[in-house]
């Protein structure tokens, strides 16, 4: 079945209206320029953090099988910072050992980076977790130099360290 | 002297280009828009550090925003709300969900969202501590800490 067409010939042109479509795009431009923010370049380090569990005196060096039942059985390396009045880092100590003492500067984590490598480079090391104990008056900028050393560290199997725990150091001669 | 002229034809702008130049616009400020900025909270100083990476989570993790200011507050949307018991609501919130969806999941199990938080360089490790306490206990494990890259202005 076939239509015929009919063609009409007509002088009259039809225009559309482009003002009314430029006023509303002239609007929607209004709005994404008011409401746009670029986003600010932010980085993140992805930790994982296992659960809180309750700390009884922690000692780097406590043996595995002595059956306290705090972090410390497990194969965590105990790192503490001690903070300075202001809230800056006063001194590391990896272990039982003194990695630093002053600010978190970079000499300092430098120095802290190589001692981690040095503990984390031995074969069937027997830490495959940190514990951070941390001064309450440190601030976060800080803790976050230090945090930074220790997600750089990698494990035996060539993974980077991921579980990291924090809990708070206490002042000599205060209770837990 | 005097010189008055009529014409029949009035003189219209061609307006095609111009609706071109602002549709273009238009899609680029569509393109780059991005609604989730607005859990932000910009005015914090986030520290730095060079070595952080961009978060990827190819959009299959589910984020939980926490904005923190110096004093340990908390800001959603601009609005100070009571810390724990936000989380808390969260936590309910996302167990009820993967409960639904999955039937494996039961009460108490860790949740997969991650915690972003952002929180100002200048907080006391106590009061942070607290907050990833918090977290923990309702069961979150997954954090993800931010960080600027470089500091401002340089």
């Amino acid at each position: 079945m076939r239509f015929r067409r009919r063609h009409r010939k007509s002088k009259e042109e039809v225009e559309l209206n482009l003002a009314a479509m430029l006023d509303m795009a002239f609007q929607l431009l209004t709005f994404f320029i008011l409401t746009f923010r670029p986003a600010p370049i932010e980085g993140q380090l992805s930790l994982n953090l296992p659960p809180p569990v309750p700390i009884t005196n922690v000692a780097a060096e406590q043996p595995a099988d002595s059956g306290d039942a705090g972090m410390a059985s497990t194969n965590s390396l105990v790192i503490a910072i001690r903070a300075d009045h202001d809230g800056n880092v006063a001194g590391v100590s990896v272990g039982p050992g003194r990695a630093f003492v002053g600010p978190a500067n970079a000499y300092n984590l430098h120095e802290l980076d190589r001692q981690l490598r040095v503990l984390f480079g031995i074969q069937h090391t027997p830490y495959d977790q940190v514990l951070i104990r941390v001064a309450p008056a440190l601030r976060y900028e800080d803790l976050m130099k230090i945090i930074d050393v220790c997600t750089r560290q990698k494990l035996p199997d060539g993974t980077r360290l991921q579980k990291i725990s924090f809990t708070e150091l206490l002042e000599p001669g205060a209770t837990n | 002297m005097s010189a008055s002229m009529s014409h029949d034809s009035s003189a219209e702008p061609n307006l095609t280009p111009m609706l071109d130049m602002v549709f273009q616009l238009v899609t680029f400020f569509m393109l780059v828009i991005n609604f989730k900025g607005a859990a932000l909270d910009l005015s914090l100083k986030l520290p730095v550090l060079g070595s952080a990476r961009p978060l990827d989570t190819e959009g299959h993790d589910e984020l939980f925003v926490l904005n923190v200011d110096a004093q340990g507050k908390l800001k959603v949307y601009g609005i100070e709300k009571d810390l724990k018991s936000y989380i808390a609501s969260e936590a309910r919130v996302t167990a009820a969900k993967l409960s639904t969806s999955n039937s494996k999941f039961k009460a108490g199990d860790e949740l997969p969202t991650m915690v972003v938080l952002r929180a100002d360089k200048g907080i006391p490790f106590k009061l942070l501590n607290e907050i990833i306490k918090t977290c923990q206990e309702h069961g979150f494990r997954r954090f993800s800490l931010k960080a600027m890259t470089k500091a401002e202005g340089s």
